[in-house]
């Protein structure tokens, strides 16, 4: 799946201005032919990159060479498979690869070689290439370098993937693929402590940096239509009318300066420095921080030329320049007088690109091939110092050029560059860049404050470039050296002495030597045709000319001064943004715990009043949003009777809330509420639930009773009166709200099924009773079910209880003794005769249940009740041998009793639980209508006898047997 | 009505025969269980995974790719629900797998009951999964919910597992009930909770929608209890915590997916008329949990806890793409949005499985091994594992080349498609405030030196299974694709 594109219109009218023919005339036969071929080369580079990028880990055991010499190969290669490319890059074309990957969200493997491409491919290369080498004799010979070369290879093929990329999506993939690995050269030396912080602070920038990215692009891509660059470089105008053009041009800015260090992101870059030398010169001059400006020249065409592009990357960019230029002078560390400089240089390129005209841009693309040059070279020169002296403190490291007179003078060369010195590379950029403020057409009424900025950085950049020369090489003796130093080894200095050799030449013959490249780089980048310039060494006497001469000038005047001006900057209170980034970094954390203690306290209570509160916010929400609720209060006009039992349950209520902590009035006051709700079943003609409320009122107070025996005496600190405050407001508005919700609810209209089962309870079920006829006949199915697990209940209830022992306290809260006649004579013997009475009540309701008020349930819950008095009253030793010992059979016959006669409707060919009814005469009692039912509501009957009596009996009998354990000791 | 009406009717069982078979399974295998005398219950751990892979066997068998409905429309089968069972299944199959060892150095828990609750637990994902009724939600979740509370109090003698499980059973039931009565206007609304009738009626118009907006307030409260969305998440820093770890494993993981696909259920299928109130309840909830659940993450040492607030966020995360269905009314970006979040899910348990797997790797001896600091110098005692950790952890961070990366993509893509760039923004930046502590762990792993130095020992499965778990993290992050078309092409066959 590739995919070839053309050369644009303007691409052999570019190439033929501005560097003379390479290629005569694009023969488009010979392109569609090599087409698919260059676009395999094209993929082949970051594929062998990332595929190979481990080779030097596991060629580590045959030894550092091996393990250098692997890297190099990798890079090696990269550059073979670049080179046959490189014509047509050169030529102006844009080679594209596409290989579909996530089509439906518009990212797909799409590569992109252009002149731009290009350049930042052989800087990468190139410079990738010095500092293999430049590594193996820095690094100690303790290191096997296997990790080093493999970092550093997954570091370059993801920066080759960046530049390479067509779509912006894999782009960012890669951006962010520099960003971890940058993070691991960085922390290379894990030991140290001051790596460990700058790779964290480096990563957290950068990274952070590349999701403000991934935002910015994902807008763009929206506003766009597309991911890919073709299609994006062209759509500059629709980009820059879109609404969305700001956000998304900051939002890919904060991604662009966090990577090239631009204020106010610059301060990871010199915390970053702790990395080895080889990474600095790698990383932090010719590539990783060249990434965000590469980013800026990639996208110019569509986002630049626009007012905020010039005041945010112009202003960011002079900002940085100035300041970071001014910084650098101050350091007394060698690495870190590099890393202000590299800023300030980056600096210079954002504003250049900042300026918006094509010939700064192409001012730009130059600087960033003669800074990668000349730095590097200064970065590793630098190291050779550190190698060689132990230390890198300039008020240390003196009088150099004595001790390694090669070395410092290519050091003195490459200083000379970033000076900005005649003959040197780093000089004919500078004069574009002087010549681009003087004839910049924006600025009229302040034309003359951009020149005067420019030299006033220019002389800051010659004061810290004379500063290092002089403070290393010369300046007296060394003063207290670590290591006794002398020249470096012969092929540690061979890639200093290369770079130099660039500087030199690029800075002689700049026509001859990068004039093509810098061609099609800077026509890549503008996708328009270029401006005319010039690349010479001598333009005439001119404006940037004294600019020039007078920054040297003014440059080498400050550091004369620079005694009075590093004792002025002594007075300065210390400004670091890095300090700040580190409060940031603190408060953040703080601020984390302020919200967890606040929120994660590991209350119970906590957490459930912060649920209640957000339902009641969300439910007020609900209300004041919803359409005007219009309550309709039922139409009955309220009786007396109900109003007044309606008070007693409120005060009921109100009472056991209030005193919850004398539970045993609680108890009493909560069978208040229940007494009063069974009346209420009864005012509201449900005889069958009131019966049922009943019986279960009598059951749940005894239970409550027996378990209150087992509470501890004392109950839990009384909360304070604030949160007894917040909790009763929650629990108002809670119970307020939701009362109101369902009075809303029932004033509604709504059908109900009772006219069903009203007029088929009869002819259908064979009883009157509808509640019974529904439970035991119409939805059978449910009751089985709920015997079932009210069977399981009981089953785990014995399980639970039959083993447990707990040992009963001898005194109540006041210390006074429990009474020693548990089972009064009068008690018991009052209760005796009213066990056959009550068994004969649950058999009358029982059997009458099919037709009138009653059924199994409650037949069930009156006989234990009355079973449970006899316990109560005459204690377990006379209960427990005249009561049926095996609870479990007892509740599977239950169950057995009510599932099989579901059953035996199968074998009449009827659907399960199909019941059948009809009458008998019986001696004594009369007509006796009688439903196959009826034996399913005896089977709920001996379940629910069973359960209530196990777990009745099991918690009392434990308290005893517990009581008579403490009497025998 | 009449009787008539009421006859009995056989429903179609074969649209639900992988929950029968479930069901059935779970009940013989907590019935063998107590004739193995194995103190390893080994052959109860088989059949726990054979029923497992059963399942798969039956659902794929059963899968039609047409949506048909049974039990009275009380029970869907369809493309989604199909799908999200097989992953369902595969998730269990890794967690039983990955805690196998742990359980069996704590005697409390080396029981037949630990594999019965598991798979009713399963059984409850399911039924969630294919409910088309809001009972049968409720019923499924409650399945699931009291198999999950006996599970974190499994370990009965540890304090930290009772008192979690008791946090977890009151709040859970708190939040029960709090869906059950938003349940309960809708039907008050609509007059039925059959869902596919629910949003039939809300078409036609025939409701009341002020309490219709009630319960969706009510349904969405019991929703975010089970996501465990911010500020109903408060059980999951303590359940996560407190809960032994294979149990951890097994919440943090499976049940994701069930809710997920309820939210699917009943806010899609059931009330997409309502897409635009619940859709700003569910963006405040979603940037509620991103802001906390990643700035609490930040101040936490113990691994268990910070993943439980890094679950948070992300389900916060999962969030947006359900949020973004329904823009302005136009639901065009609608199958876009769900299938987003859905991959979303499916990405996070996935890593999820993988995190909290090495911590079970990592305990030994009965001890657990889940504080940051013992991860220090991991790199130093296994670099596999700790890359397989890296990996992990640079997934949820979201950063490229894992499959993380390309989830947080499709949900964002899906966000900024339906025009909410500032819930983007946002999104974006508690993620990279996310990235902290996940990188702080990977900082651990390589930087630190290790406090102890002992090698770690793993049985050859768990060996496997967690460097397939890592490479799958790898992998779908290369080729994310395919399980994107998967999600994609479920819900449209669904929705």
């Amino acid at each position: 799946m590739t995919d070839c594109r053309r050369p644009t219109a303007s691409g052999k009218d570019r190439y033929n201005r501005a560097s003379g023919a390479l290629l005569d005339d694009p023969d488009n036969a010979f392109l569609d032919e090599a087409c698919v071929n260059s676009s395999l080369l094209l993929a082949a580079i970051p594929a062998t990159a990332f595929a190979t990028f481990s080779l030097p880990l596991l060629v580590q055991r045959c030894g550092r060479a091996a393990a250098t010499l692997a890297a190099a190969t990798v890079m090696a290669t990269c550059l073979a498979l670049l080179l046959p490319l490189a014509p047509a890059a050169f030529a102006g074309h844009s080679e594209v690869a596409r290989l579909a990957w996530l089509p439906g969200y518009g990212l797909d493997l799409s590569l992109r070689l252009d002149g731009l491409g290009l350049l930042f491919c052989l800087l990468i290369l190139g410079i990738g290439l010095l500092v293999v080498l430049y590594a193996f004799y820095y690094l100690p010979t303790s290191d096997r370098l296997g990790r080093f070369y493999s970092i550093l290879l997954l570091f370059m093929a993801a920066m080759l993937g960046i530049v390479l990329s067509e779509n912006l999506l894999l782009l960012l993939i890669f951006w962010e693929l520099t960003s971890v690995s940058s993070f691991l050269l960085v922390a290379y030396r894990s030991d140290k402590y001051e790596s460990r912080i700058g790779a964290r602070m480096a990563l957290a920038v950068t990274g952070g940096g590349g999701l403000a990215l991934f935002a910015g692009i994902v807008l763009l891509g929206h506003i766009a239509g597309s991911f890919e660059l073709t299609v994006i470089l062209a759509a500059g105008e629709q980009i820059r009318a879109h609404a969305l053009y700001a956000p998304a041009l900051i939002l890919i800015l904060i991604g662009a300066f966090t990577k090239s260090a631009q204020f106010p992101f610059h301060f990871w870059l010199p915390s970053a420095m702790a990395a080895p030398t080889p990474v600095s010169a790698y990383l932090h001059s010719a590539t990783m921080v060249k990434a965000g400006v590469f980013l800026l020249a990639r996208l110019y065409p569509a986002l630049g030329s626009s007012d905020l592009w010039f005041w945010m990357v112009g202003g960011s960019g002079a900002m940085t320049l100035v300041y970071a230029a001014a910084t650098a002078l101050f350091r007394n560390d060698i690495k870190g007088l590099l890393a202000y400089s590299t800023i300030s240089h980056l600096g210079l390129i954002t504003l250049l690109f900042g300026l918006d005209t094509p010939l700064s841009v192409v001012a730009g693309i130059f600087h960033i091939i003669n800074h990668a040059i000349f730095k590097a070279s200064l970065f590793m020169a630098a190291g050779v110092i550190d190698h060689e002296c132990g230390t890198r403190d300039m008020r240390r490291v003196n009088g150099m050029f004595r001790v390694m007179p090669i070395t410092a003078t290519l050091a003195i060369i490459a200083a000379g560059s970033m000076a900005g010195v005649p003959l040197l590379n780093g000089f004919l950029s500078k004069e574009m860049f002087f010549a681009e403020t003087i004839s910049y057409p924006q600025f009229e009424p302040l034309g003359w404050a951009l020149p005067l900025f420019a030299t006033i950085a220019g002389m800051l950049a010659v004061a810290y470039s004379s500063r290092f020369i002089h403070d290393v090489f010369f300046n007296g003796e060394p003063i207290d050296l670590p290591r006794q130093p002398h020249e470096p080894p012969r092929w540690m200095r061979a890639p200093i002495e290369l770079l130099v050799l660039l500087c030199l030449l690029v800075g002689i013959f700049p026509g001859w030597t990068v004039g093509p490249l810098l061609a099609a780089a800077a026509g890549a980048t503008l996708q328009a045709p270029l401006p005319d310039f010039h690349l010479a060494l001598w333009h005439g006497f001119n404006k940037p000319l004294l600019m020039s001469t007078l920054a040297l000038a003014g440059g080498v005047l400050i550091y004369a001064l620079r005694r009075p001006l590093f004792a002025w900057q002594a007075h300065l209170p210390p400004l670091h943004p890095r300090t700040a980034f580190e409060r940031f970094y603190r408060a953040l954390a703080a601020g984390a715990r302020r919200t967890l203690a606040v929120l994660d306290n590991g209350s119970l209570q906590r957490y459930s009043a912060l649920l209640v509160s957000f339902i009641v916010l969300l439910g007020g929400w609900a209300f004041v949003s919803g359409p005007s609720a219009d309550v309709r209060l039922p139409g009955q006009p309220a009786d007396e009777a109900a109003v007044g039992a309606l008070l007693v349950l409120l005060l009921g209520a109100l009472g056991a809330t209030a005193l919850y902590r004398e539970r045993l009035l609680a108890v009493i006051l909560v069978s208040v509420v229940g007494l009063v709700v069974t009346l209420i079943f009864i005012r509201l003609s449900a005889p069958d639930l009131a019966l049922t409320q009943l019986a279960v009122e009598m059951g749940t107070i005894i239970l409550l009773l027996l378990v209150l025996y087992y509470l501890p005496p004392r109950s839990a600190p009384r909360s304070s009166a604030r949160r007894l405050s917040r909790d009763l407001l929650l629990a108002l508005l809670a119970g307020g709200g939701l009362g109101l919700v369902t009075l809303q609810m029932l004033a509604s209209p709504f059908e109900t099924m009772s006219g069903f089962y009203l007029q088929q309870s009869l002819p259908g079920g064979g009883g009157a009773n509808v509640v019974n006829v529904i439970l035991v006949d119409f939805r059978g199915f449910d009751t089985l079910g709920e015997i079932t697990v009210l069977a399981m209940v009981g089953l785990a209830a014995h399980a639970l209880l039959d083993r447990l022992v707990l040992l009963a306290p001898q005194h109540d809260a006041d210390g006074r003794p429990w009474a020693a006649e548990a089972h009064p004579l009068f008690l018991s013997m009052l209760m005796r005769p009213l066990l056959p009475l009550s068994l004969t009540v649950s058999v009358y309701l029982f059997l009458r249940g099919h037709n009138v008020p009653g059924g199994g349930f409650v037949a069930g819950l009156i006989t234990s009740v009355a079973l449970v008095m006899q316990y109560l009253a005459n204690g377990i030793a006379f209960a427990q041998p005249r009561m049926p010992r095996h609870a479990v059979r007892l509740l599977a016959l239950g169950l057995f009793l009510a599932a099989g006669i579901g059953l035996t409707s199968w074998l009449f060919g009827r659907p399960f639980l199909t019941s059948a009814h009809g009458h008998v005469q019986l001696p004594l009692i009369g007509d006796l209508e009688l439903a196959s039912a009826m034996v399913f509501d005896l089977g709920v009957y001996v379940v629910v006898v069973t359960v209530v009596l196990t777990v009745l009996a099991g918690l009392g009998s434990l308290s005893l047997r517990a009581r008579s354990q403490i009497e025998e000791v | 009505m009449t009787l008539a009406e009421m006859q009995f009717q056989t429903p179609e069982l074969r649209l639900a025969s992988a929950e029968i078979f479930m069901l059935v399974m779970a009940c013989l295998i907590l019935m063998l269980d107590l004739f193995v005398k194995d103190r390893k219950r080994t052959v109860t751990f088989v059949a726990t995974q054979l029923t497992l892979v059963g399942a798969a066997v039956v659902t794929f068998a059963t899968t039609s790719g047409d949506i048909g409905y049974t039990f009275s429309n009380m029970y869907v089968g369809d493309l989604l629900g199909d799908v999200l069972k097989l992953l369902l299944y595969l998730t269990v199959i890794v967690v039983l797998f990955y805690s196998r060892g742990y359980i069996l150095e704590r005697p409390q828990m080396a029981r037949g009951e630990y594999y019965a609750l598991t798979l009713f637990a399963t059984l409850g994902m399911m039924v969630m999964i294919s409910a088309n009724h809001f009972l049968t939600v409720y019923l499924g979740l409650e399945l699931l919910s009291l198999s999950l509370y006996a599970m974190v109090a499994m370990n009965r003698d540890s304090v930290p597992a009772t008192e979690a499980a008791m946090k977890y059973f009151v709040l859970g039931a708190l939040a029960s009930g709090l869906l059950l009565y938003g349940m309960s206007m809708i039907y008050g609304a609509t007059g039925t909770l059959e869902i596919t009738a629910v949003a039939e009626r809300l078409y036609m118009g025939q409701v009341d929608r002020g309490i219709l907006v009630f319960g969706l307030v009510f349904l969405v409260s019991g929703i975010a209890f089970k996501l465990g969305v911010v500020p109903f998440h408060m059980w999951i820093p303590d359940v996560y915590h407190g809960a032994p770890t294979a149990v951890t494993l097994f919440i943090a993981t499976a049940p994701k997916l069930a809710a997920f696909a309820i939210v699917v259920r009943m806010l899609v299928n059931g009330l997409i008329v309502m897409a635009p109130d619940w859709q700003m309840m569910l963006i405040l909830l979603s940037v509620l949990s991103m802001a906390i659940g990643n700035i609490a993450a930040i101040a936490q040492t113990n691994l268990k806890r910070m993943l439980a607030y890094s679950a948070i966020s992300h389900m916060g995360f999962m969030l947006l793409g359900m949020v973004t269905g329904v823009a302005n009314g136009d639901a065009r970006f609608a199958l876009n949005a769900y299938s987003s979040s859905m991959f979303y899910v499916v990405t996070y348990v996935l890593t999820s499985a993988g995190t909290f797997g090495m911590i079970l790797l990592l305990a030994r001896g009965g001890l657990e091994s889940d504080e940051l600091e013992d991860l220090k110098g991991l790199n130093k005692r296994s670099p596999w594992f700790a890359a397989m950790m890296m990996m992990m952890m640079f997934s949820m961070a979201g950063i490229p080349f894992f499959v993380g990366f390309f989830a947080k993509f499709s949900v964002l893509q899906a966000v900024v498609a339906a025009g909410y760039l500032w819930l983007a923004l946002v999104a974006v930046f508690f993620s990279l405030i996310g990235c902290f502590y996940y990188l702080r762990v990977v900082k651990i792993m390589y930087f630190d030196q290790p406090t102890n130095s002992l090698p770690i020992i793993a049985p050859l499965d768990m060996k496997i299974l967690m460097s397939a778990n890592g490479l799958a993290v790898a992998l779908l992050g290369i080729f994310p694709q395919a399980l994107m078309s998967i999600c994609a092409f479920a819900l449209l066959r669904s929705l």
